[in-house]
């Protein structure tokens, strides 16, 4: 559903049938009513953010966004979008703490003792490599073009860059209105392509740590289809409720995460790269709202998603946006509730006395059971009489974002008493512009 | 079975909009709240960028708003 937001253009069509009724030649007056229109049309709006994210005694991010787009007025549009992230500190490598010291090989390693760089975990320490470093480029791109009065089409792509990843993808939409514009029916479709080609090569799903059995590069490859209502329910309320399925097929593994062996007394004995089904296909539910009032508006979203990796999740998020100075300033409260059971292959070790581990497996944190929680506060300044255009804004956000496990394993022997499970805990700081 | 119910209810939902819509709405000149930018859907694109970026990269889900993909090998 688009609905037109209030810029300038209301204003300037009324200067402009002022002008009908003010001057004695219309003719006069709609020459500047087409001016003005035409300047509306051809205007691009820029949205514009940099974005500092830190995780507590782990990685930090540093992210500039720019979005582009230009619309046409009628139900055309262009948007262009650029994304740069880059990122350095401390990675989990997903190996357990250990009572005694713990050393490991940097990806590029050929084997532990041959390796130039290695790092060592001291006694009850979360392994980390400290050497993580990435940079990603994303470009992106949709066109939205009217088909009738009533019906449009949109199709996208997107692109995105890293040393050892290289992800592409394309999607197409249409859309149509009923009843009198307050009904919009949509239904896409997606397609996603990804090439990985991991530092020192691809392991080999569940061999030993230790042999550094590698391959060349892996791919995955990913379609969905989305299909949407959106409902306008009244004169204060916006709705919104998708459905949306998506399945990846290939290399669905973190090429970089290992999972600790551990004897019947918590000693440990090796390890093994992680090992995860090659297919994964996620359902999801989705309800987006937006109350308004004449000083103060409402962002509700809840969300259920779940796979047959056997991950479940609930998130609901709410912000609350306060018009301040004659909606001049603005204030916005947001809080935000996660909440994910465990796939059906996490565990957080592998025991030596099962014999043959297990078909499956992997130890990475983030598939496993955690809820989490967001709060956060955004103050944005419109900026519209001071650079002469409509949507003219300076905005700056502030969040703090914390994991924690749930339905945690107890420590083996030698183990207990160790933090298995720490969690996560991250604050995020925005500044934006947009024009 | 979980989602099944799920699915069933959000299609019943949807249902119920589109054959209810005759009741539901507003007129043309009634969109004024409805027209402001904080009442759009996609009214945050840079905000929800990046927090749909930081939680793909932390979390087991993801989507669900929009089609994801330009994502990070982060998985």
């Amino acid at each position: 559903m688009q609905l037109k937001p209030e810029t300038g253009t209301v204003r300037r069509r009324l200067i402009a049938a002022s002008c009908t009724l003010l001057t004695a030649s219309s003719a006069r007056a709609q020459e500047i009513a087409k001016l003005l229109a035409d300047i509306e049309k051809t205007d691009w709006h820029l949205d514009s953010a940099l974005a500092y994210y830190h995780e507590d005694g782990r990685i930090m991010a540093v992210e500039p966004v720019v979005n582009l787009s230009r619309d046409y007025g009628d139900g055309g549009r262009i948007g262009l979008n650029f994304t740069f992230d880059a990122l350095s500190g401390s990675s989990p490598n997903g190996a357990l703490p250990s009572r005694a010291p713990q050393t490991f090989a940097s990806p590029s390693a050929k084997s532990l003792s041959t390796a130039r760089h290695t790092y060592t975990t001291g006694p009850g320490q979360l392994p980390v490599d400290p050497n993580y470093s990435d940079a990603r480029v994303a470009v992106g791109g949709e066109w939205q073009l009217p088909l009738t009065r009533l019906t449009r089409t949109s199709v996208g792509g997107k692109f995105s860059y890293e040393d050892d990843f290289l992800s592409a993808s394309v999607d197409a939409s249409i859309e149509h209105d009923f009843n009198q514009k307050n009904t919009t029916v949509s239904v896409g479709v997606s397609d996603e392509n990804d090439q990985l080609h991991p530092i020192g090569g691809t392991p080999v799903p569940g061999s030993d740590y230790l042999l550094f059995e590698k391959t060349g590069h892996k791919s995955k490859n990913g379609v969905g289809t989305l299909l949407g209502v959106t409902q306008v329910m009244n004169r204060h309320w916006l709705a919104e409720l998708n459905l949306s399925a998506d399945r990846f097929t290939g290399y669905l593994n973190d090429p970089y995460k290992i999972i600790s062996v551990l004897d019947g007394s918590g000693g440990m004995t090796g390890y093994l790269y992680e090992n995860r089904p090659d297919a994964r296909t996620r359902r999801s539910v989705y309800l987006d709202n937006r109350v308004g009032w004449n000083r103060a508006s409402a962002a509700l979203s809840l969300r259920y998603m779940t796979d047959d990796w056997g991950v479940r999740s609930k998130t609901a998020q709410l912000r609350v946006r306060l018009w301040l100075d004659g909606k001049n300033q603005y204030v916005e409260p947001t809080l935000r509730w996660y909440r994910q059971t465990a796939a059906d292959f996490y565990t957080p070790w592998i025991s030596s006395l099962a014999g043959q581990g297990p078909a499956y497996a992997s130890s990475d944190s983030r598939l496993g059971a955690f809820r989490a929680l967001t709060y956060g506060v955004k103050y944005g300044m419109k900026l519209d009489e001071r650079t002469g255009r409509t949507g003219s804004e300076f905005s700056i956000r502030a969040e703090y974002y914390r994991q924690t496990v749930e339905n945690a394993v107890a420590a083996p022997g030698a183990l207990q008493g160790l933090d298995l499970y720490p969690g996560l805990q991250a604050f995020l700081i925005q500044v934006g512009f947009s024009y | 079975m979980k989602l099944r119910v799920w699915f069933v209810l959000a299609v019943s939902c949807g249902t119920a909009l589109a054959s209810g819509c005759g009741s539901l709405g507003v007129k043309p000149w009634q969109r004024d709240l409805l027209s402001r930018q904080d009442m759009q859907l996609s009214g945050n694109s840079v905000d929800d960028a990046i927090d749909d970026h930081l939680y793909f990269s932390k979390e087991a889900s993801s989507g669900g708003r929009s089609f994801g993909g330009g994502g990070c090998g982060c998985n």
